[in-house]
């Protein structure tokens, strides 16, 4: 709807140079983003970060390009439409109040463009949450203030640096002691949060061998600042196999008893059958029937969990052990198969982890 | 008595007498328009307070170990700055302040429909405002202005206080939504229909029920917070059956909201500066309006965008980014229609307008980083990082706080009847505008290299830039106390402003400066859009003696 008062509406020949000199600059600031040498200053360690910068050249290049219209177009229009001292006071501008043509493009355009930026995003969310299941299984464990890492064969944990075979698909297993930290090595461009009572998982194959910082992200107390002095190494195989047998040597004797809140250990012998059995009818039954894994209530079925090996694979692409079913006990899982509450959910002691594991060892 | 001639209208014209004496007047008063300046007084009271403590943060990371106070320190004052900055200073300023001051003369009504709640909302904020700052005389609470359990349930005693002030905060909150939305549903004046709204009371009323319905989830998972921190009840400690992720959805459940209870009253007060200044209708009058109540309406689904760390189930997260994307279209509807409501007019560089014009620019960037942190895999990067505070500061800072001294610039005069002082207020702009992108601009790539956010000390190898943030937010600060020198200098010395000096259209601007009592002696009634610049004002029924000022500039023109 146009008024009849006031100057023609056409848009000048001011408008299109400035249109021309905006696309330019729009141009400009495209190629800007996707020649910038993100990796010069970030290195890709792992294989998704280049995907992850991917998305980001994509947004930032169309971002900017959306932005330079915007502030280009707020600086032409103050410039070419600023009052001038001549004008009479009651000057008056352009009557225009819309223009549905225009309503409509540019709302149809920005969510054709929503619909786009959804299509890129999910494919590389995709790719990030695809990586290959198998391969090595670390557990990283959040406490204040550092984290420490656990080996399918180390005993004990590995608390100063984590190493990782470059090329071998890695599933990081976090969660924490204490608080929520945040895992983040930014060469990986990845993080997950570690939460107590919670495993989650993250997947990714290291692609550049390097010495990476991880550094804490959720604030996790008064040294939290200083959660950022720990190393990622990813080398060479043969190098990482050096460091796997000089840690497996050095932790021979630790044992590999997990720590349970509040400092108690829990033993993986010893445990009384009996008593186990006693608590799984308790405990466990509401969930878990002790029969085949396909027979499911709210969990999987449990019989021959330690043993059999068609039962599919609870923890990590591997079978199973003790200690993955102490520690699922003690913290509680999260994963394609559902949610377990915690031990402290479901009011277990230590010693009552000990009895459970027995008795589901014992179970061929 | 200045208003207590009666007339034919009934409800609406029946007017109680003038209360007397100062405490009546001004302290316990039930005018809208002294509520609204209450709030403003004490936010902006506020707003100095956390300002200093955010110069203290940026002078903490003038080196990178820190130094000028100790880390327990430095966690309390973030976490103060940005508790009192979220629901001190920019939520009551944008919603009590210039809600109360503007939009219940923008309607046509003599006050909000329920003055004493009114009261009783204001009265609530600067205690708890107090009850917040007083937190530090018994250890602040240190885990940020989110306050995840399991390490809010560590902090120190002020943690509990926190729970309390931010409590009354909302409930403050939520007696204004109330109010708000029965006065804009009930007390409109005749023909002042839904599509014959100025976009201010939009903004309010599309805020209004976000503030009513949102508070109460973070009411909710406060009082747990309170219970489990000082009766042991667990609903969080993990160790104890409870759960901290819980804490999360609830906050966000309310927070994400937070983020548009606190940008859509500013992009009310936009979308009233950009007409009146460039003398044009306001670009898609429907469409502003309406992309207003959808972005409400969908602020309410995609809280788990705060959450993509978290463990959540994967498939849970597409919909929320995709959700997320999708507010994006109607953000862009309205930083487009005023864009284009600037082509062609006759724009006048008052201070005002440079801060709505800056708004428009800036507001955009922390729109598109938005987009950028909706995107899960980019979000799994730069969760946590200073690209996260360089996000909503853009968005509070370049969006909100622009928007809060655009208001004041343009209603000032409608408050004390005199102008602030043109040249500070240019010379505000630009060092604000300046000392603002010097601040945050580089945060985007500091967050992006490795630096985490709520640190006391960081990695050398960012020094420079840390410097360089620093010194900018020293220009940003001088910005502020001339402000402040300009606000205070012009109450008692500024010039004369007249019933109408920026001959805006809306119905503020048909009454005197500052307003009668009851706002007006006759309710007038509404037969069109106040933006119509070239036609006659749609008003009839005012009979205000506009004395000492000009007549209304489109009046004039026709």
């Amino acid at each position: 709807m146009v008024e009849d008062r006031a100057e023609p509406t056409r848009l000048g020949r001011g408008f299109w140079t400035a249109t021309g000199v905006l696309a330019v600059l729009a141009v400009v600031s495209i190629v800007f983003w996707y020649e910038f040498p993100l990796e010069s200053y970030l290195p890709a360690a792992i294989v998704t970060a280049r995907q992850v910068d991917t998305l980001f050249r994509f947004m930032a290049a169309t971002g900017s390009a959306l932005w330079i219209f915007v502030a280009g177009y707020i600086l032409y229009f103050s410039i070419a439409f600023g009052a001038k001292a001549t004008d009479p006071p009651d000057a008056i501008g352009v009557q225009v109040h819309d223009s549905y043509k225009l309503e409509f493009w540019w709302t149809i355009i920005p969510s054709l463009f929503v619909v786009l930026l959804s299509i890129v995003s999910v494919r590389i969310w995709y790719e990030v949450m695809l990586e290959p299941q198998t391969g090595l299984v670390v557990q990283a464990i959040g406490h204040q203030f550092y984290f420490s890492f656990r080996y399918p064969e180390i005993n004990g944990e590995v608390t100063n640096e984590m190493h990782l075979p470059v090329g071998v698909p890695v599933t990081l297993n976090l969660t924490s002691s204490d608080v929520i930290h945040g895992f983040w090595v930014p060469a990986m461009r990845l993080k997950n949060d570690t939460v107590p009572g919670l495993v989650t998982s993250i997947r990714f194959t290291p692609r550049l061998t390097g010495r990476y910082p991880i550094i804490c992200t959720q604030f996790c107390g008064v040294l939290h600042s200083e959660m950022n002095k720990q190393i990622l190494v990813i080398e060479p195989k043969p190098a990482f196999d050096k460091w796997y047998r000089l840690w497996q040597q050095k932790n021979a004797h630790v044992s590999n008893a997990l720590p349970a809140s509040g400092g108690q250990a829990i033993a993986l012998q010893g445990g009384n059958i009996a008593t186990g059995k006693q608590l799984f009818g308790q405990k466990c039954s509401a969930c878990h029937k002790l029969a085949p894994f396909d027979q499911k209530l709210v969990g999987p079925g449990l019989l021959g969990v330690l043993h059999d090996p068609s039962h599919p694979n609870l923890v990590d692409g591997k079978a199973a052990t003790p200690q993955d079913v102490a520690g699922i006990l003690q913290s509680g899982f999260t994963g394609s198969m559902g949610t377990m509450p915690n031990a402290a959910a479901n009011n277990l002691t230590p010693q009552d982890i000990t009895d459970l594991v027995a008795f589901l060892n014992s179970l061929k | 008595m200045t208003a207590a001639a009666v007339h034919a209208g009934g409800l609406a014209d029946h007017i109680h007498p003038e209360p007397q004496g100062f405490v009546r007047r001004y302290v316990f008063s039930l005018d809208h328009k002294i509520i609204g300046i209450q709030y403003l007084i004490t936010g902006f009271v506020f707003f100095m307070l956390s300002g200093l403590l955010a110069e203290a943060i940026r002078t903490q990371l003038l080196n990178p170990n820190g130094g000028f106070v100790a880390p327990q320190t430095y966690n309390e004052v973030y976490t103060i700055h940005g508790s009192a900055m979220v629901w001190l200073v920019v939520i009551p300023l944008l919603t009590g302040g210039f809600g109360n001051l503007v939009f219940p003369v923008q309607i046509g009504a003599r006050d909000v429909a329920f003055p004493w709640l009114n009261m009783l909302s204001f009265w609530i904020f600067p205690v708890a405002g107090l009850m917040l700052f007083s937190s530090f005389l018994m250890g602040a609470p240190t885990a940020g202005w989110m306050e995840y359990p399991p390490i809010s349930l560590q902090g120190a005693a002020g943690t509990s206080m926190w729970c309390a002030a931010i409590f009354l905060v909302g409930v403050s909150s939520t007696i204004t939504g109330i109010n708000f939305v029965v006065t804009i549903l009930k007390m409109r004046a005749p023909g002042m229909t839904f599509t014959r709204m100025p976009l201010f009371v939009w903004g309010q009323f599309a805020t209004a029920p976000l503030l009513m319905i949102a508070t109460t989830a973070l009411a909710a998972a406060l009082a747990a917070l309170f219970i489990e921190r000082e009766f042991g009840v667990p609903f969080y400690d993990p160790t104890k059956g409870g759960s901290p992720v819980m804490w999360q959805h609830m906050f966000w459940f309310y927070s994400h909201p937070a983020v548009y209870i606190m940008i859509l009253p500013g992009f009310g007060i936009i979308s009233e500066v950009l007409p009146t200044f460039a003398r044009k209708p306001i670009f898609g009058y429907k469409l502003i309006a309406f992309s207003s109540m959808a972005i409400a309406l969908m602020g309410f689904m995609v809280w788990a965008h705060h959450m993509f760390t978290s463990g959540l189930a994967p498939f849970l997260q597409l919909p929320f980014m995709i959700l997320t994307f999708a507010i994006g279209v109607p953000t862009g509807i309205k930083i487009f229609s005023w864009t284009a409501t600037l082509w062609g007019g006759k724009i006048h560089y008052t201070t005002a307008m440079l801060f709505a014009t800056g708004f428009v620019a800036l507001f955009t960037i922390g729109g598109i980083t938005g987009i950028f942190l909706a995107a899960i895999p980019f979000d799994l990067h730069v969760h946590g990082t200073y690209f996260i505070v360089a996000h909503l500061h853009y968005v509070l800072v370049g969006g909100s706080l622009m928007a809060i001294f655009a208001g004041m610039y343009y209603w000032f005069p409608k408050m004390s009847g005199r102008l602030m002082d043109e040249r500070l207020g240019h010379l505000h702009f630009w060092l604000f505008f300046i000392g603002f992108n010097g601040t945050f601009i580089p945060m985007h790539w500091l967050g992006m290299l490795g630096m985490p956010r709520e640190v006391a000390t960081y990695d050398p190898q960012f020094t420079f830039w840390n410097r360089f943030e620093t010194f900018s937010s020293y220009l940003m600060a001088i910005s502020i106390l001339i402000f402040f020198v300009n606000v205070i200098w012009s109450i008692r010395n500024g010039k004369r402003a007249g019933a109408n000096p920026w001959g805006g259209r809306t119905l503020e601007w048909m009454v005197p400066s500052p307003p009668h009592y009851y706002n007006f002696k006759h309710i007038p009634t509404v037969y069109g859009l106040p933006y119509d610049f070239s036609q006659p004002l749609p008003y009839q029924g005012l009979d205000e003696e506009l004395t000492d000022s000009p007549p209304p500039v489109a009046a004039g023109a026709h």
